[in-house]
């Protein structure tokens, strides 16, 4: 099979075009005036009679000859723009975006003008800049340029946006339950059973156009998000003919070709990112197995059905590649061009290779309960051993759209597939609960899938003063762990293995099932107008998300049963001899493994979320510098759930959440100069945070690979959460760019998962007491050329404060109290879980469009975070600071820049990511702990 | 329009590369135990060897199946035995929530988690034969006494009570069945008794939820205040094949005592074959006497949380994978209780090559340990398994950790007349008594005075009173000759 991906790798290789021919000179032209596009400008090339007009959406295509050109922009009652040295190359597109701001007095004229050059408005700076709510971005230019393979590791870079975990984004240290993230605007499933949130990492940066992170509400944004909304925004059509293809390897010296890596036998379509039914659940639900004493014949059939691989085998690991195809196109239906159909497709594939020797996770530290004087930490459990990874990533990407005079569709299809093959062996000791060594070997098989489909439309009248979009997009999620097998093995005091099942547990195969199906709709209406005598925007619409999720857990363990002396001896501590033939229960020795099923119908949900809203702002201006935008937003949230408790109570399709509420919202505009790059923007918005499927539940979730227990709590109430802003921002010339930003945010009730203090490990969602976060942020962008010869030299700097304070519940209280060591007391609050006190950003790049060379260094931290929330006599958790310094290389090369080889390498400062127990007076203690290593990466990429 | 073809045929390349391989693999004929083909290891036709069941002997009226033309078990048909029609099966699938009794007249089946809720009694006459349901976690059968309520399980030594599996073929009259043994763990939950007793918990914490029930089920909590509460009677109760696991670490126990006060009576009960331990006391003040556990997977008499009874007449023959004969934990919070435990006798496993040990003292134990006749243990030299020297591993009586160490150092735990039946290359009795502290105390060498070897049982002046375990299954069906 690896060869035919091989071959088609090849067939791109052997391809190659190069033709003189005609450039493109397109972009957007914006209002000044308004925070909008402005529609119908005029665009023409200075000297000859060629010229278009900007369509509805602001955007204008002009075809021209190879050249340097100066292209006058013009609008009635508005400055006119000269950009000089527009240069443009054969085959390739020059993006020049414009602002037009209104004529101060209507009888002058004026004309500004300005190069090419120093017109660089960057595209998201400048949505920035235009936006009404308060927003960052980040362009697939700066992605592109810091080395970024997924969004998760993108997104790091945007002022008070950190990461856990690899995967969860954290908005201004608020994570899923407060930040939301969004495909193209609409909703789209979570892939996680516990969170509401996506995980970014499955997002290659290859599909993508931009990220855009709005922190203020405005009525048109959905009410539930806090922190922040994310949206991710997946290329747009091509305004040209235009195919790339881009290859990549990369190297770790640690990981990669080193014949200690872990992994196991997996199915022949793994390397495509998903299983071709090898891990297929063997048993169906409704199949009852019975006790070998009872039915050993079934038993022993039941038994033999499990495929018998539970050993992590050694062998050489591979190094990362990954290769990636493009095309796009756009053709003119009719004569004057205002009619055209475009098509864009787009396929990626991943496939990365991680090892980490000496892996430690999940250690547990308790504090000494017998004597508050003693303050170091006592061993509970330690855990060390090896981890082997690999993981797929394949996507596709497909979109068509038509543009007439008045109106655009676009259809896109998106389909991501991720499968992750992990196979760990590890020493476990155990001091505690028990006082003993085991050996386990885990192998764990994971298949995300995400597939999106996108409607959209828009259509204006014939003067653009009416505008309506909508949108329609059904997406369908499903993570699927596929026969996740974890082989315990207790090391007795002579060198033998048994399996205990009251020491180290029996042998355990899971598969857990979540789906999910949403479907969302969208419709915005704007009108332009006049009030108080100036332009001002009416903007109302509505939207319905439904939501349904299925969740089903499958586990089984397989006991060993004896007769003689405990049969379990004669594996060896082989964990693949468990099944193996001879050793599975037989009927005339009445001695060996079998299967017995373990999961509960508690373990299993199936829940229905619809949203309702309606919405009304409007934008308009209270004196020519002062911009308003108020609104308000009425949701109707409806939460049903079916399942059933461990004690029999039975839920069918029962509403535990109906709630309507009203989201006002306020956003201020104060331009501070003429030119308007000068701003302070101040808003005020009302917010809920909902809680999730299994939280407004009953459901009792026993969890095998944690030993713990969720308990669901159908009396949960939304939180509602009052948000506070300003910001001032300055742009300059260029990219360049200063903001600095202040925000305050009070929660009532929020949602915590809390441990149970008279059961432990068990957990429950509860409305806690109040809470506040509040911060700033500092962002600078800064073109170096006031150092002579640094002109090609770019800074970008950011660093975010965040702080939060969580009232304790009295629960959380009195354990904490009653476990405070001798001199230690308790504080009033604590941070929230996820929130990092502050993050810091910083990159200097250099980037010549002479020679073709960039080059950049990156450096990204974020403060200790609060990882896990203490219980008792376990103390909390803290995931230490990683730094993480990147350097890129890259050139463009060949007659029509059409060649591009870029070199990155990643963790310069060689750091380990750690997560500690930390305890009053007492030695910190490891959590978990991972060695990245270095790696360096070569692509290579081509347009034509 | 050419790149365009070309594009397109990469993508359909692709998509064809990820769909292929969907086929399933073709069903081969598998052999079965009922095609009529003596394949598959079988010893006769569809019977025997791995695969089927045991080839039919001639059917019997006293082989414990039914089969041939009989109506039940050994009775009816040919069969000289009239079957009893008298009783029946009596499923039981909710909790007991007002007083009820249960008798000898009928089995009952235990269809999963079954408590006795607050302010209900169940009575359970002498002869009555519980069968549970197999299932693990939430689907494990397990009869809970909450705090509150009350069990009166009045048994006799001729008309025992007795707790088993579906599986087991003991019929309505009868003391045991004939088709499982002490190696068949694992087919059903326990016995657990919850009351509101003082119970030493993590950062003194009053109440604690036991073990793998969810905390949603308040029925599962345990501990109070009230030292002299009383859950009721247990008397001749014999809990067998018991012992079904929820996770690492959450265990169900033979009987499993929970903050049991001392107003609660416990007599005469006998677990055999339980995955984990066999006698779990979690804190509480309640005394037990006469106490029986055999081939237990775990520990057979398990201490914790301050447990502060008296514990008197115990005998524990260990299995095949047992692990310690005791296992005794100390508070966990602050509140202090000590245990005593005396008259006890342990048959250990001789030359058992997985763990299988006499005594272990952790965490912080507090109590005293006395006249105690230890047998049979495992010592030290080399057995063969598959083909390999394997070295032997000396069962010991252990003081884990510098906790216990330290108490034993201030008087808190105290050990008095041990009588060892000298395992194999052991000289000395006081060999078998491991300090394994970091800080160190008298213990090895108090053991010669507190310890002594005898030759055999016979000739030991300490242990339990063994006549008093006549009426247990494990007696008659192991011939211990008690």
């Amino acid at each position: 099979m690896k060869f035919r991906i091989t071959f088609v790798f090849f067939v791109f290789l052997s391809i190659f075009y190069g033709s003189a021919q005609q450039g493109t000179v397109s972009g957007t032209v914006n209002d000044g005036e308004f925070n909008d596009v402005l529609p119908f400008a005029n665009v023409l090339v200075k000297g000859s009679s060629k010229g278009t007009t900007s369509d509805f959406d602001g955007k204008y295509t002009l075809n021209l000859e190879p050249g340097t050109y100066t292209i006058v922009y013009s609008f009635l009652g508005y400055e006119t723009k000269e950009i000089t040295e527009v240069n443009v190359n054969p085959g390739s597109e020059t993006i020049v975006d414009v602002t037009l701001n209104p004529a101060s007095s209507q009888l002058d004229e004026v004309v500004v003008v300005t190069t090419a050059s120093k017109n660089t408005e960057a595209s998201v700076l400048n949505l920035q800049k235009r936006s009404v709510a308060l927003l960052d971005g980040l362009s697939i230019q700066s992605i592109k340029r810091s080395g970024a393979s997924d969004i998760a590791s993108a997104v790091k870079s945007v002022p008070g946006v950190s990461v856990q975990g690899g995967k969860f984004v954290y908005v201004r240290g608020l994570g899923d339950r407060y930040t939301k993230s969004i495909l193209n605007g609409v909703d789209v499933p979570g892939l996680d059973p516990d969170r509401n949130t996506l995980q970014l990492d499955i997002f290659p940066t290859n599909i993508l156009d931009n990220i855009i992170v709005v922190k203020s509400s405005t009525a048109d944004q959905p009410a539930d998000f806090t922190g922040g909304v994310v949206d991710i925004v997946t290329k747009d059509l091509p305004t040209k003919e235009e195919y790339s293809i881009s290859l990549g390897v990369g190297y770790n010296s640690t990981m990669h070709f080193n014949n200690d890596y872990l992994s196991y036998e997996g199915s022949d379509t793994d390397f495509l990112g998903f299983d071709d039914g090898l891990r297929d659940l063997p048993i169906q639900q409704s199949t009852e197995i019975p006790i070998p004493a009872q039915d050993g014949v079934t038993v022993r059939q039941l038994t033999r059905r499990f495929e018998s691989t539970l050993a992590a085998q050694q062998e050489q690991s591979l190094m990362n590649f990954n290769f990636g195809f493009t095309a796009g196109n756009q053709y003119n239906l009719n004569e004057d061009g205002t009619k055209r159909l475009g098509y864009l497709a787009s396929i990626s594939y991943r496939n990365t290779t991680e090892f980490y020797e000496d892996y430690i996770n999940g250690q547990v530290f308790r504090k000494d309960d017998q004597d508050r004087s003693v303050l170091e930490l006592i061993d509970d459990r330690t855990q060390i051993g090896d981890l082997g990874i690999n993981s797929i990533l394949l996507n596709g990407l497909a979109g068509i759209s038509l543009k007439t005079e008045q109106s655009k569709y676009k259809l896109n299809v998106l389909h991501i597939q991720n499968g992750e093959s992990n196979a760990s062996y590890l020493r476990q000791e155990n001091f505690s609960v028990n006082s003993n060594v085991n050996f386990r070997d885990v192998l764990v098989y994971t298949e995300r899938s995400i597939t999106n489909v996108l409607l959209n439309g828009l259509h204006t009248n014939q003067d653009a003063s009416w505008s309506t979009e909508w949108k329609i997009a059904p997406t369908l999620s499903r993570i699927y762990d596929k026969d996740f097998r974890v082989t315990p093995f207790l090391a007795n005091d002579n060198g033998t293995f048994t399996i205990s099942p009251s020491e180290a547990g029996d042998p355990t195969r899971i598969w857990r099932d979540l789906q999910e199906i949403n479907l969302a709709g969208k419709l915005d209406i704007t009108r332009k107008h006049q009030l108080f005598g100036r332009d001002a925007k009416l903007k109302f619409g509505g939207a319905y998300t439904y939501k349904q999720r299925d969740f089903v857990v499958d586990q089984f363990a397989f006991p060993v049963q004896s007769r003689g002396s405990n049969f379990s001896l004669q594996f060896g501590g082989d964990a693949d001899q468990v099944l193996a033939l001879d050793n599975i229960y037989a009927l005339d020795t009445g001695e060996g493994t079998y299967v017995r099923r373990d999961s509960n119908i508690s373990d299993t949900f199936d829940s229905e979320i619809s949203v309702s809203a309606a919405y009304l702002s409007e934008e308009f201006k209270l004196s020519s510098r002062l911009n308003a935008i108020l609104g308000v937003r009425m949701e109707m949230f409806d939460l049903k759930y079916t399942g059933e408790r461990q004690d029999g109570t039975r839920l069918e399709d029962e509403q535990i959440l109906d709630k309507t509420d009203f989201f006002p919202s306020a956003n201020f505009i104060y331009d501070l100069n003429e030119d308007a790059n000068k701003k302070v923007r101040a808003s005020y918005s009302r917010t809920t945070a909902r809680p999730s499927f299994k939280e407004a539940s009953i459901a009792e979730i026993f969890d095998p690979v944690s030993s713990t227990f969720f308990i669901g709590n159908i009396d949960i109430q939304p939180t509602y959460i009052n948000n506070y802003d300003i910001r001032f921002e300055s742009y300059g010339e260029g990219n360049n760019f200063f903001a600095v930003s202040g925000f305050y945010k009070t929660f009532d009730d929020p949602i915590e998962v809390q441990f149970i203090r008279e059961a432990r490990g068990q957990f429950r969602p509860l409305n806690l007491g109040d809470a506040k976060v509040f911060g700033a942020e500092l962002e600078i962008r800064r073109n170096l050329g006031f150092i002579p010869g640094w002109e090609d030299f770019n800074l970008n700097a950011n660093i975010s404060i965040i702080e939060s304070q969580q009232n304790f519940s009295e629960n959380e209280e009195d354990a904490r109290r009653d476990n405070l060591r001798e001199g230690e007391t308790l504080d009033d609050n604590r941070q929230l879980q996820g929130q990092s006190p502050y993050l810091i950003n910083f990159g200097v790049n250099y980037d010549n469009e002479d020679n073709g060379w960039q080059a950049g260094l990156f450096y990204n931290v974020q403060g200790e975070t609060l990882e896990i929330v203490g219980n008792g006599d376990i103390p909390d958790v803290f995931t230490q600071p990683f730094h993480n310094l990147k350097l890129n290389f890259s050139k463009e090369f060949g007659k029509e820049i059409q060649h591009k080889i870029s070199l990155n390498f990643s963790n310069i400062l060689n750091d380990d990511i750690e997560s500690f127990y930390k305890s009053f007076g007492a030695e910190d203690r490891i959590f978990s702990f991972r060695s990245p290593g270095q790696t360096i990466s070569l692509g290579y990429s081509m347009q034509f | 329009m050419k790149k365009v073809i070309f594009a397109m045929s990469i993508v359909g390349m692709l998509a064809l590369v990820s769909c292929g391989d969907d086929d399933n693999d073709p069903i081969e004929p598998v052999a079965t135990c009922n095609d009529g083909v003596q394949n598959q290891g079988e010893t006769g036709l569809d019977c025997g060897g791995p695969n089927c069941q045991a080839c039919e002997v001639e059917p019997t009226c006293t082989d414990g199946i039914q089969n041939g033309d009989e109506a039940g078990v050994d009775c009816g048909g040919s069969c000289p035995e009239v079957c009893d029609t008298t009783g029946g099966i009596i499923e039981v699938s909710e909790n007991i929530t007002s007083d009820t009794t249960w008798n000898a007249d009928n089995i009952y089946e235990l269809q999963g988690r079954i408590t006795v809720t607050n302010g209900a009694t169940l009575t359970i006459e002498a002869g009555t034969i519980i069968k549970a349901f197999a299932g693990t976690g939430a689907n494990a059968s397990v009869l809970i006494i909450a705090r509150g309520a009350n069990i009166e399980a009045l048994g006799t030594a001729t008309q025992p009570i007795v707790f088993t599996s579906v599986a087991d073929n003991i019929e309505l009259g009868q003391t045991a069945g004939t088709n499982l043994t002490e190696n068949d763990r694992g087919l059903w939950g326990g016995l657990i008794v919850l009351g509101n007793a003082p119970v030493s918990l993590d950062g003194d914490a009053t109440e604690a939820q036991i073990e793998g029930i969810p905390a949603s089920d308040t029925n599962g909590l345990y501990g109070g205040n009230d030292d002299a509460d009383d859950s009721g009677t247990i008397q001749y109760v014999s809990i067998r094949h018991g012992g079904a696991l929820i996770g690492e670490g959450n265990e169900i126990n033979g009987l499993t005592l929970g903050g049991v006060g001392s107003g609660t009576t416990i007599d005469n009960v006998e677990v055999v074959g339980n995955v984990d331990d066999g006698i779990e006391f979690f804190g509480g003040s309640v005394n037990a006497s006469n106490l029986f556990v055999w081939a237990q997977g775990d520990d057979a008499i398990d201490i914790d949380q301050a447990y502060s009874g008296t514990i008197t007449n115990v005998v524990v023959v260990q299995g095949n994978i047992s692990d310690h004969a005791l296992e005794i934990d100390g508070p966990e919070g602050s509140l202090d209780g000590a245990f005593t435990l005396t008259d006890v006798t342990l048959f250990g496993l001789d030359q058992n090559v997985s763990e299988g040990e006499i005594a272990d003292y952790r965490s912080n134990a507090q109590g005293s340990t006395s006249n105690v006749l230890v047998t049979g243990f495992t010592g030290i030299g080399q057995i063969e398994v598959d083909g390999e020297m394997t070295d032997l591993v000396l069962s010991d009586v252990e003081l884990d950790n510098d906790g216990v160490a330290a108490n034993y150092t201030a008087g808190e735990l105290t050990f008095s007349a041990w009588e060892i039946v000298l395992p194999e290359g052991v000289t000395s009795s006081d060999e078998i008594f491991d300090d394994r502290s970091d800080v160190g105390s008298s213990f090895e060498t108090d053991a010669a005075t507190f310890s002594s070897s005898v030759a055999d049982t016979a000739s030991a002046t300490v242990g339990a009173n063994t006549s008093a375990f006549s009426w247990t299954y494990s007696n008659n069906t192991a011939n211990l000759g008690f």
